[in-house]
């Protein structure tokens, strides 16, 4: 389901990225992860693939063209998560 | 002229009925004979415990009692340790570098009754007499040895420059740290000179002495000749802030000659308020532990600092101080300081602290100039960012605003942020842009009037336990009063964090907080007995910014906390929580 995995994702960006001013209602599925939007950086990047990594098994390179597309939103990182997690 | 130095030993001599202390509340004096007796009685308890040729840890809130004490392991051949608090934490750490503990501490040896002469033994220029430490504003405190020469040479300016001549010294400032060390009781004793009887806790108190000793001297002539001729107040930038206008003050302009401020930066807002209220302009003392005095200034009459007699100042390419000074370990060589100055005429201008660099993401940041960019916007009083150890380094924010603009909730926190982050991203790289915030209505300081390391690590605890309400700052209200204002985090541990639901904090929860709080802040003691009366009067939230009232009150079992959770709806929580005695109490009633 969608909303469970997003759910799941927002938690995960909370828990990780230690975000103490943000709640998973906070994040707009659509808005921006990076800059504006939630205002993540490129540490964060590098803190998030590993957690990607370590939960669900994916892993991205550090920066590339396609890493980028995948953490533009909530939504288009749960899509990568969807397909690509090894369970 | 009388000599006035700690090597002279001036309180071996002097007439018998010369009083070194002066009781303002009683009008009574504290004789050289009975300070002669006390440090008799210091010295059998300590040849008691050890030989002579030991290094004491010494504290004492009593000015007359830390003073018999200190002359007394002199004479003897010893040094004390002075530790800047009495925090179990503070005292522990030093326990290993001292033959014991005495004063008003726990373990801590007091005063034998014993009527035995007092021994006077050799005091020694390059004998170290105290070990002190910072207040560690900036890390880790530190320990700093003073030698009698040393500090000899700097009480020998202050006799020079505002002869004390027999007025009553009042402290509102710890004697365990430098300035209070000096002024409040050294100065006193080479001086010759009656320290007050007691440490001024409160402006009530001060209000009271000044109009006792004005009384006094209009007493009769026999009553008199006891009386101090005036009194000097060695106060700090916390008291002096908040002078009440509403007591009565009218004794103050008559009796008080000087009126000192060390620790920190007075503001001129303060020293304004200040003069307002007393009657007498503020001379500030500008040093530190290492350094000493370094110059003085009364704002009144500029903002220039003017350098202590004996002490040379100049700057360098990077306008940094550069300090030459007979109050050094090395008086003859020029040492570099961490703050920078504006040479004028022949004094100088503070400009602030020395640009205190870090990394961060492998970019180099001036935290000073985070500071300033922060400082910078309309809502901000002031701030402070410091390095946090996570994610290789992420900045915290320490930001004082108008009250109006406070944040009260989740969601004006969040705009709060917002807006602060969206103005800093103009100058700034993202990745050194804070990301965690305190929110703060008056600037924290301790005693000193400093933002120590301490206070800055207070601030941020919750980060490492998720069980803690964020800590913004605590008000004294009185003895057994004080008002913490919080924030409940939004990752607390306790708030059920299904997304459909509401996350609230369970009332069980917030009378934990407040007992915690009033252990922490009013030294409550005792096991936890029982609740009374407590109400749950609406929800508490993730975000939302809260007062907690907290007051003590003795009963005959233990105590009583009274507390209260409020918020700008109104009350959240409230009630009585009941404690027993602790063991050790419990055995203090039995043996009495």
């Amino acid at each position: 389901m969608a909303n469970a995995l997003e759910l799941e994702l927002k938690h995960l960006i909370i828990d990780t990225l230690e975000l103490e001013d943000v709640t998973p209602d906070d994040i707009d599925p659509d808005e921006p992860l990076f800059v504006e939007g939630l205002g993540l950086d490129s540490i964060d990047a590098l803190e998030l693939g590993l957690a990607l990594q370590k939960t669900y098994g994916i892993k991205l390179e550090a920066d590339s063209e396609e890493s980028r597309r995948h953490f533009a939103n909530l939504k288009s990182l749960a899509a990568l998560v969807e397909a690509r997690r090894v369970d | 002229m009388t000599d006035n130095t700690l090597l002279s030993a001036p309180w071996r001599h002097g007439m018998p009925m010369h009083s070194v202390a002066w009781h303002a509340d009683t009008g009574t004096a504290v004789t050289l004979n009975e300070l002669h007796a006390r440090i008799a009685a210091w010295q059998t308890t300590l040849d008691g415990l050890a030989a002579p040729g030991q290094r004491w840890l010494l504290h004492h809130r009593d000015p007359f009692d830390f003073a018999a004490a200190l002359i007394a392991l002199w004479e003897r051949g010893d040094s004390a340790v002075l530790p800047a608090d009495d925090r179990p934490e503070t005292l522990t750490a030093l326990d290993a570098q001292t033959a014991g503990r005495l004063g008003d501490v726990a373990d801590g040896h007091l005063p034998d009754h014993g009527g035995a002469k007092p021994r006077w033994g050799s005091l020694v220029a390059g004998r170290v007499a105290v070990s002190l430490y910072t207040s560690g504003s900036s890390g880790e405190p530190k320990r700093i040895d003073k030698t009698f020469a040393q500090l000899d040479a700097e009480l020998a300016t202050h006799a020079e420059l505002w002869p004390l001549e027999g007025r009553l010294t009042i402290s509102q400032v710890s004697h365990q740290h430098i300035y209070g060390l000096l002024f409040a009781i050294l100065r006193p004793l080479c001086e010759g000179a009656p320290l007050a009887g007691a440490t001024c806790r409160y402006p009530e108190t001060l209000a009271n002495w000044l109009m006792r000793l004005a009384d006094a001297r209009q007493g009769d002539s026999q009553v008199q000749a006891q009386v101090p001729p005036g009194a000097v107040l060695i106060s700090a930038p916390p008291p002096l802030e908040h002078l009440p206008t509403e007591l009565d003050w009218r004794a103050a302009p008559s009796v008080l000659a000087r009126v000192y401020s060390s620790g920190a930066a007075l503001s001129q807002a303060a020293s304004e308020h200040a003069y307002g209220v007393l009657g007498v302009a503020v001379s500030e003392i500008y040093g530190s532990s290492e350094t000493g005095g370094i110059a003085w200034r009364q704002q009144q009459r500029g903002e220039c600092w003017t350098p202590l007699p004996g002490i040379e100042v100049r700057d360098d390419d990077h306008g940094c101080l550069w300090l030459r000074s007979p109050y050094l370990p090395s008086p003859g060589i020029w040492e570099r300081q961490a703050d920078r100055i504006a040479l004028e005429g022949d004094g100088f201008r503070l400009l602030g602290r020395v640009d205190r660099i870090i990394k961060v993401g492998g970019k180099r940041l001036s935290l000073t100039g985070m500071d300033r960019a922060l400082a910078a916007h309309p809502e901000v009083l002031q701030a402070r960012t410091l390095a946090l150890p996570r994610h290789d380094t992420r900045l915290g924010a320490i930001v004082q605003l108008r009250a109006e603009h406070l944040p009260v909730d989740h969601a004006s926190r969040r705009e709060m942020i917002a807006a602060l982050r969206s103005k800093l991203l103009g100058a700034f790289e993202p990745t050194v842009i804070p990301r965690y915030w305190r929110f703060v209505e008056s600037w924290p300081t301790n005693a000193q009037g400093k933002l120590s390391a301490e206070l800055m690590a207070r601030l941020f605890r919750d980060l490492d336990d998720r069980r803690q309400p964020r800590w913004l700052g605590v008000e004294r209200l009185g003895d057994r009063q004080c008002r913490v204002t919080l924030e409940v985090p939004e990752r607390l541990t306790y708030l059920p964090g299904h997304f459909d639901s509401r996350p609230v904090v369970p009332g069980v929860v917030m009378v934990q907080w407040a007992c915690e709080l009033a252990r922490e802040h009013l030294e409550l003691v005792g096991e936890f007995q029982r609740l009374e009366r407590v109400k749950f009067a609406r929800l508490l939230l993730p975000g939302e910014r809260v007062t907690l009232t907290l007051a003590i009150t003795p009963v005959a079992q233990g105590a009583r906390l009274d507390f209260s959770l409020d918020g700008r709806h109104g009350a959240y929580a409230s009630g009585k929580a009941l404690f027993g005695h602790s063991a050790d109490e419990r055995e203090a009633v039995h043996v009495e």
